[in-house]
């Protein structure tokens, strides 16, 4: 009997002109939107690859100098282009591309590409994520919306109950009637997107395949949700106009009005510092340390007195390495501490306000499927610190290997030491390793939860639902 | 009269209408307390660059009245262009979130990329955008006119009452205006009310921005409310004429304007940060290299900066390389500008597409947050780099000290606004534009809400 309803519901679903009018437009949506995506993709991965190239030449024929010059020199580095970006490109347009390496200072990454971009931007941007995310919602509304609202309203609700179809059967069967031709539609849009994936450079990033796997669960989760609480409102409703009006309201409200509410409410509670705050905070401790106690350069005494000590000489000209060297090594360290305090407190207090939003998943399901897709898409912040970090963790290592090359072959005092290309060669292009699967999954781990539990929580009101159908108008 | 009267009280005896009315006030308050953080925040920058920048003119005063100054140290101190805080912030936060508030400006750095640090702020509250005036005038505003205005005739045709009302005479176009505005008639009241509201903190005379403002948002809304009626003209149940009315708020606001922006930047593509930031690295290495070589083209190029006796310091040799590097990485530059250019022009051309972009870009533009005025800033920066080698280029080349006599000459950077002419053109263009759109509409409306179409069709 349930397969009997569905598929009459799949067949009604297709001949009604407004559903196909919708999916003709959805579809050509996500497949533009898909296409234009890819080659904006395609066009900066080879971009930034070719400014990488650059770079490198740039760094190895930089000429003869003195090694802690060539830090002071320094390298450009290029955040790559996460291929399922073209489906979700999640924070992308608003966190930056270049990372300036240089010695003495951390920088955050600059060139954020929304500033390059007419305020149209503020409208959002047409990907596969926010076509389902807002669109595809509307399109199950308008058709589960008078599924059984609209039966009851021309009285063949009546005439189907006195059948002897028990109203659960009847409920279930429209449901998956309709979920069947919304999977229709999406599916084989889904197949090929994955097959564009299939065709991109996918070298850093880690399970891919697992990583489709949870988009299509994460957003299976979503609309199997929103169709429920269609169907269950539908039910409810004492007519399909009034079941409508519902269903958008909600819409609008946790699709429109919940993103900006929360996020503006989250920041507020949890604010994050100004530039300017946050540079006079991190400058003063590189000043006088973390614990405030001593200022930089008595510090930096110390330690030549303890180096001194050490090697049982009384004057650095006599140590057997080039003292100036040795001290920038320490300096890095010290300032190293002070980065990673602060930079860490800063990205720390983005996650925290991240996780928060999440969290507010439990009022609109929208919020939680955003930050999984993100996640799972890569194009969250937890990817952006991971490129932060490693080429912070790149900037100490290859600030660390000049200043050694200075302590070691520059001799005590010797002001016109150079080294030449061999030591340039010897320092390794920037690579980053891919963004481990398993955490990526992990951080999507709370939206996911929180769909699960939506979904759920929807299908139990279908049941509850089905048990109180109503035959009469109201 | 008489009817709009009984439609408002028909109106106010409705206990949804008033729900809806009430959110709309909500929303509207909380948009206008919530931008007032990111203008109190502009404003205590501004304030703080202002303070710094005056402290150090007076420092620079004071030496100079005791001694004269090598223009080589003068010039390493990096001067601030400060952006003056936007007029009307709380209308509209538009690029303000985004774009940096000041510039630092050094001679020594002219041809770095400009100002590289950005202002400290979750990416993922730059995704999802303020919670801001415009956001509830663009975005809600409609949806709330729609809610108490989609339902004008299309209602009683179903009832049947549709048959009565015309029977007795009037003019169902009449009829469906008066109903329409009535219905609109308390949203726009308070959507008018919050748009005056946001100069109420303002600092600058701010009043033809305000009556601009109005004009923006009561041509937008007039033109929901001819949907409205379009809609009516069309749809046989209540029902319908929802998700018609839906369906256009979801076509206006959400679809055209995304759609127009990945249109704008996959025709208009922004050229690469990456590759302009290397190939800015690799002119300065070719410089540098070139080292004397170059000095000596340089002076061949610019005779009046040749030193006496020809003796060229670090410094010299450091800005005829820069000279080298701009003139290698310009064309890059202006690619740049020309690409924003032209996506910007593209967005004008189309902005009638969705009024929703048209409003959007009006109260941006209004509000000092939009396209034109964070480029006016940009253009000055640009000048003002110009004016600052223009100082100090000759003197450091011609080992020539300041004096107490170059105080007034010394670069200094103020915001020059635009003459209001020019934003008012804009503006106008947007609302009469606006206006067209709203008469096509009734126009095709009309041709649908005679009395003779209506009664055939709900026979």
């Amino acid at each position: 009997m349930i397969a009997r309803i569905a598929r009459k519901e799949f067949v009604d679903a297709w001949r009604d002109g407004r559903f196909r009018v919708g999916a003709v437009l959805m579809a050509l949506l996500l497949v533009t939107a898909s296409l234009l995506a890819w080659k904006q993709t395609e066009r900066a991965a080879t971009e930034r690859a070719a400014a990488a190239a650059l770079e490198r030449t740039n760094w190895l024929e930089q000429g003869e100098k003195n090694s802690h010059s060539a830090g002071h020199y320094g390298v450009n580095v290029f955040k790559p282009v996460s291929p399922l970006g073209l489906f979700d490109r999640g924070i992308e347009p608003f966190v930056g591309t270049t990372l300036f390496l240089e010695a003495h200072r951390q920088n955050q990454a600059s060139f954020v590409p929304a500033q390059d971009a007419t305020s149209m931007r503020r409208f959002g941007e047409l990907t596969a994520s926010t076509g389902l995310q807002l669109l595809a919602p509307l399109l199950v509304i308008l058709l589960a919306f008078g599924c059984i609202a609209g039966e009851r309203e021309r009285g063949t609700l009546r005439q189907v109950l006195s059948l002897g179809v028990s109203p659960r059967a009847l409920v279930l069967g429209k449901t998956l009637g309709l979920g069947a031709a919304l999977a229709s539609l999406l599916v084989p849009i889904g197949v090929a997107g994955a097959l564009l994936f299939t065709r991109l450079d996918t070298d850093h990033v880690d399970g891919l395949g697992g990583r489709a796997a949870g988009l299509a669960l994460a957003y299976g989760l979503f609309l199997g949700t929103v169709l429920a609480l269609s169907v269950t409102v539908s039910a409810l409703a004492s007519s399909a106009r009034n079941a409508l009006a519902l269903l958008l309201t909600l819409w609008a409200g946790a699709c429109i009005v919940a993103p900006r509410l929360v996020t503006d409410t989250v920041h507020d509670a949890l604010p994050t510092p100004t530039l300017a705050e946050f540079e006079l905070e991190m400058n003063q401790d590189l000043q006088s340390g973390l614990d405030g106690h001593d200022p930089r350069s008595k510090r930096l005494e110390e330690f030549a007195q303890k180096t001194l000590k050490e090697h049982g000489v009384a004057n650095v000209m006599e140590l057997p390495f080039n003292f100036q060297g040795h001290v920038m090594l320490e300096s890095e360290r010290m300032a190293g501490e002070v980065f990673d305090h602060h930079f860490g407190t800063l990205w720390d207090r983005i996650e925290e306000q991240d996780r928060a939003v999440t969290l507010a998943g439990v009022v609109s399901p929208l919020l939680a499927l955003r930050s999984a897709s993100m996640a799972l898409a890569g194009t969250d912040f937890a990817h952006h610190r991971h490129f932060s970090t490693a080429a912070e963790q790149h900037r100490r290592e290859f600030v660390r290997v000049l200043n050694e090359d200075l302590k070691r072959n520059a001799k005590p005092g010797d002001h016109g030491y150079v080294a030449g290309r061999a030591l340039w060669e010897s320092l390794p292009e920037f690579r980053l390793a891919a963004f481990p699967v398993e955490r990526a999954v992990e951080r999507a781990g709370l939206g996911l939860a929180l769909l699960a539990g939506w979904f759920l929580a929807a299908c139990a009101a279908l049941f509850f639902a089905a048990g109180r159908l109503r035959v009469s108008v109201a | 009269m008489k009817l709009f009267a009984r439609e408002l009280r028909l109106l106010l005896r409705d206990r949804a209408a008033w729900a809806l009315v009430l959110l709309f006030a909500g929303v509207l308050a909380y948009a206008l307390w919530n931008g007032a953080d990111l203008a109190r925040r502009q404003r205590d920058t501004a304030r703080a660059i202002e303070q710094s920048t005056a402290a150090f003119d007076k420092q620079v005063r004071e030496v100079l009245g005791v001694q004269a100054i090598d223009p080589r140290q003068l010039a390493r101190q990096p001067l601030t262009a400060s952006f003056t805080p936007a007029p009307l912030p709380l209308l509209a936060s538009g690029q303000a979130d985004l774009a940096p508030m000041h510039e630092s400006v050094s001679l020594f750095r002219l041809e770095q990329p400009s100002d590289a640090r950005v202002e400290i702020e979750n990416p993922s509250r730059l995704l999802a955008g303020r919670f801001d005036l415009a956001f509830v005038l663009v975005w809600l505003f409609p949806l709330f006119l729609l809610a108490l205005a989609y339902d004008l005739i299309a209602g009683d045709r179903e009832s049947g009452t549709l048959r009565m009302v015309l029977a007795r005479g009037v003019a169902p176009w009449k009829w469906i205006a008066v109903r329409a505005i009535a219905r609109g008639a308390p949203v726009l009241a308070l959507a008018l009310a919050a748009t005056l509201l946001s100069g109420w903190s303002a600092d600058a005379a701010v009043g033809a921005r305000l009556a601009f403002a109005c004009a923006v948002v009561l041509a937008y809304g007039l033109f929901w409310l001819a949907v409205a009626a379009l809609v009516n003209g069309f749809a046989k149940s209540a029902a319908s004429a929802a998700s018609a009315a839906g369906a256009a708020w979801v076509g206006i606001v959400l679809v055209i304007p995304t759609w127009l922006n990945v249109l704008v930047e996959s025709l208009h593509p922004m050229p690469s940060r990456a590759e302009l930031v290397a190939s800015a690295r690799q002119a300065a290495g070719d410089a540098e290299r070139r080292g004397s070589e170059l000095l000596s083209s340089f002076y061949k190029d610019h005779p009046e900066w040749m030193p006496p006796g020809m003796q060229a310091d670090f410094m010299q040799q450091l800005l005829a390389q820069q000279d080298e590097v701009g003139r290698a990485i310009d064309p890059v530059r202006e690619r740049f500008a020309a690409e924003l250019r032209d996506q910007q022009s593209m967005v004008e051309t189309w902005r009638f597409l969705s009024p929703a972009i048209a409003t959007h870009e009006a109260l941006t533009d209004l509000a000092g947050t939009g396209y034109w005025r964070t480029e006016a800033f940009r253009a000055q920066v640009a000048a003002f780099k110009q004016r600052v080698e223009d100082f100090y280029a000759p003197r450091i080349h011609g080992n020539k000290p300041i004096t107490k006599d170059d105080l007034a000459a010394l670069p200094r950077f103020t915001f020059a606004e635009e003459p209001d002419a020019a934003w008012q053109g804009r503006v106008l263009a947007s609302i009469a534009g606006k206006l067209g759109l709203v008469m096509l509409v009734l126009l095709i409306a009309l041709r649908r809400i005679s009395a003779r179409v209506l009664a055939v069709s709900s026979a």
